[in-house]
């Protein structure tokens, strides 16, 4: 006897009931995009854009309250890292400048083989996180599988399975009180950058308002 | 079929003897052989296999309320889009252009055109009057059951009119009716 196959699990949507992919054929999309910007937003990466859109319109007058630009990752920090924002430049030998490292830390979702999600954490140890035990306690908090890798620039990151970049902020805020959430980006397109900006920043601010 | 399906359509709901029984869950292995290793599963031998009869000859079977085939007549069983989304390969797959889609999920047959254009595909080895998985372009999972009109050699070879029925769709009346109590 052939090998049993396994049940393949589809996303259906929760509002029109089709799988996810076909909500932009369903009866009616406009109310299934809350759900899908929030659910599936790799299949509609447009959503995204559009949330970006009319969200921008709105942070920009919040960032400029903070005296910030809304340029993405760049002009957003927060007071306690602005000290090390002009870019101390150093020249290593052979002329090659190197600009010191901000200190943020920054999260990104790959998604690989299609479906399969990972969500890289980088930089926590700039603020004096030991990577190994934030990798252990990531782990253990999403119930997932979590590792400390070499990523591309030989520096230290935490490669954690699935896709937990929606709750991760608040972890690690109230795990490492030093990481504090403006320090926090998003980079998994420049897009969704400035939402999550913007959310964070909302979240953050509006009891002050 | 299913467009305006729902429970009123069925006259009735009988638990089916041991040896019909028997002859749906050979018919069901022989038509999907790829089903056979969680035919268990899916048709416990220990729980009763109930058949629902429905408006314009058409036979739901329900195991523990939940419709997984159905069948006109006496042809062919086809699974629900629910079951096939969970085993795709069991079925042979036909691809529509993404044009079709919205024509497929209201419920109208699929045109040749809408499966040899270049965002469709056939599979050369589907003959005339086969059930067959109808996927889009650019999407993951089925939206359609369907029953061939021709083969696939001669949809493409005359290209108009209808290449398939368009028997069970995302949304219609079956895909609503998760369960029948
Ligand atoms: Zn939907």
């Amino acid at each position: 006897m052939a090998e049993k196959p396994q049940p393949v699990r589809v996303l259906y949507c929760s509002i029109c009931s089709l799988p996810a992919e076909y909500c932009e054929f369903g009866p009616d999309f406009e109310k299934c995009k809350p759900w899908l910007i929030k659910n599936a937003p790799e299949l509609y990466p447009d959503l995204l854009k559009e949330a970006n859109e009319k969200e921008a319109e709105k942070v920009s007058g919040q960032l400029q309250l903070f005296g910030l630009s809304s340029g993405g990752a760049d002009g957003a920090t927060s007071g306690q890292t602005s000290s090390s924002k002009q870019e101390e430049v150093k020249r290593l030998p052979g002329g090659k400048i190197k600009k010191k490292e901000r200190q943020e830390v920054v999260i990104e979702k790959v998604v690989r083989n299609k479906r399969k999600c990972i969500t890289i954490v980088k930089g926590l140890d700039l603020f004096g996180v030991k990577l190994s035990d934030a990798s252990k306690k990531l782990g253990k908090k999403f119930a997932t599988g979590a590792s400390v890798v070499k990523g591309p620039t030989e520096k230290e990151q935490i490669d954690v399975q699935g896709d937990i970049s929606y709750d991760i902020v608040e972890f690690i805020t109230d795990t490492w009180p030093a990481v504090i959430s403006l320090s926090i980006f998003f980079s998994f397109s420049c897009v969704l950058h400035k939402w999550c900006i913007w959310k964070t920043l909302k979240e953050d601010f509006v009891p002050l308002f | 079929m299913f467009k305006k399906f729902s429970a009123e359509e069925v006259s009735a709901q009988n638990q089916v003897k041991a040896s019909v029984q028997r002859k749906i869950r050979q018919s069901i292995a022989d038509e999907y052989p790829g089903l056979e290793p969680v035919l268990d599963d899916l048709l416990p031998k220990k729980s009763p296999l109930i058949v629902a009869k429905c408006q314009n000859h058409l036979n739901l079977v329900l195991v523990n309320n939940v419709p997984l085939f159905f069948n006109i007549r006496d042809g062919p069983y086809m699974p629900t889009l629910r079951l096939l989304h969970q085993y795709p390969n069991i079925m042979k797959k036909l691809q529509v252009d993404r044009g079709a889609i919205k024509f497929v999920l209201s419920g109208a047959n699929i045109m040749c055109p809408g499966l040899t254009s270049p965002g469709g595909s056939l599979d050369e080895e589907v003959g005339a009057e086969t059930p067959v998985a109808i996927m889009a372009e650019g999407k993951q999972h089925a939206l359609a059951i369907g029953f061939t009109k021709m083969s696939a050699k001669d949809i493409k070879a005359i290209n108009k009119g209808i290449g398939v029925d368009n028997m069970h769709y995302l949304n219609d009346g079956l895909w609503k009716m998760e369960r029948l109590e």
